[in-house]
């Protein structure tokens, strides 16, 4: 069967990208950032996984609020970057893990998830800019994926619970797929960020160090919190944090805490990342 | 989501989705290159053909980022905007907090 290998949390602030395409990484605003993924990277490198679940939002780039899927999996062969308003990043097309796309998809709605299925989607930088953290940016990527589009955009949102949920049906699907690849699950977005309203600019250092710390072992008080408390804690678009759990729930009650960054502002965010092996 | 509002907060919720169509609408339709032509060559014409009202309007030409999301305008979308004329992030975010750009970037981001 396939195997969990680890767990990754990591921010998707896009101004990351923006400065790994104008070569921004080593200037001062950006190189503690960048320099706190190398330990991230190497154990990505070190553990050379299969697949890629990549667990994130969009952000008004490939749905409309014509249509809005709670929660929606693609079951694609291949996903381009999505023109963000900049045209297309020239970042690689991702290859599909389409066979376990499906075989979660089924596993869901046996487990009365009611996922949208998507055949053919573009993606954002929810997806590409944790990928180029910890690949890099290779003439192809290494490993295929398996995305996740969870709504943080428009109310109602899922609650923590919910993504709870479903992070122990993707444990399920991964651990009864007959393969002997290797998976490693990253959940997305945040930490503390507030892009709208006079509470702009909101951020929480001490609360973003809080889950950072607290995501590995001390998760329940996270995984039991309201919506509203994400905002109140993270911001309003802090509250991506969500997305996270669906990751946490993935992998074993205890879990070792292996690598752990911190950084403020990215732009506007908290940025961060931690990475879990099953203990 | 029930509860007491988050203040300085404005969640995404339906009436903003309601209010905010339109605008949300043409603001998506940028992410395609024919579109920014099409904006970039008369926008006034290019935001009458999405039906915006005048305020709608004027707050768009006006670069009004703050007025654009009082109209129901998302973030996430208008951002599109920006990209065809350019607008760093933290000075939107700095429009929003209805604040001077560097007192922001210090009091906010906690920026020296």
């Amino acid at each position: 069967m396939a195997k969990i290998i680890g767990g990754v949390g990591t921010s998707h602030v896009p101004s990351i990208g923006i400065a790994i395409d104008k070569g921004l990484t080593e200037t001062p605003d950006w190189k503690p950032f960048f320099d706190g993924y190398i330990p991230g990277k190497q154990w990505m490198a070190d553990q050379k996984p299969d697949i890629a679940v990549v667990v994130f939002n969009d952000h008004g780039n490939t749905f409309f609020l014509d249509r809005v899927p709670t929660f929606a999996v693609g079951v694609a062969e291949s996903y381009k970057p999505v023109d963000e308003g900049w045209g297309p990043r020239a970042v690689p097309d991702f290859q599909g893990a389409t066979d376990l796309s499906w075989h979660f998809v089924d596993k869901l709605v046996e487990r009365h998830f009611d996922p949208m299925v998507c055949r053919e989607i573009e993606v954002d930088h929810g997806l590409q800019v944790p990928m180029e953290l910890f690949f890099g940016r290779p003439e192809n990527w290494p490993v295929k994926v398996v995305p996740i589009w969870v709504n943080t955009i428009q109310y109602p949102i899922p609650t923590p619970q919910r993504c709870w949920e479903m992070g122990k049906v993707l444990r399920e699907a991964i651990e009864s797929f007959p393969t002997d690849e290797r998976v490693v699950i990253m959940g997305t977005g945040g930490l503390s960020h507030q892009l709208q309203g006079s509470r702009a600019g909101f951020l929480n250092r001490e609360a973003d160090e809080a889950w950072l710390d607290g995501i590995a072992n001390d998760f329940e008080k996270y995984r039991d919190m309201s919506r509203e408390d994400y905002v109140e804690q993270f911001g309003s678009e802090g509250a991506e944090l969500i997305m996270w759990l669906v990751m946490r729930a993935a992998m074993n009650p205890q879990v070792e805490l292996k690598h752990r960054h911190y950084y403020a502002p990215a732009s506007m965010t908290g940025a961060g990342m931690v990475v879990l092996e099953n203990a | 989501m029930t509860g007491p509002a988050i203040p300085e907060t404005p969640l995404f919720d339906r009436q903003g989705s309601i209010r905010g169509y339109k605008l949300n609408k043409m603001a998506m339709s940028l992410g395609r290159p024919e579109n920014r032509e099409a904006f970039k060559a008369d926008e006034d014409a290019f935001l009458a053909s999405y039906g915006l009202s005048d305020e709608e309007k004027a707050a768009v030409k006006a670069r009004d980022w703050h007025g654009m999301v009082a109209l129901g305008g998302n973030l996430f979308f208008i951002l599109k905007i920006a990209a065809i004329d350019p607008a760093v992030m933290t000075e939107i975010g700095a429009a929003q907090a209805q604040m001077e750009h560097g007192d922001f970037l210090k009091q906010r981001l906690g920026k020296v």
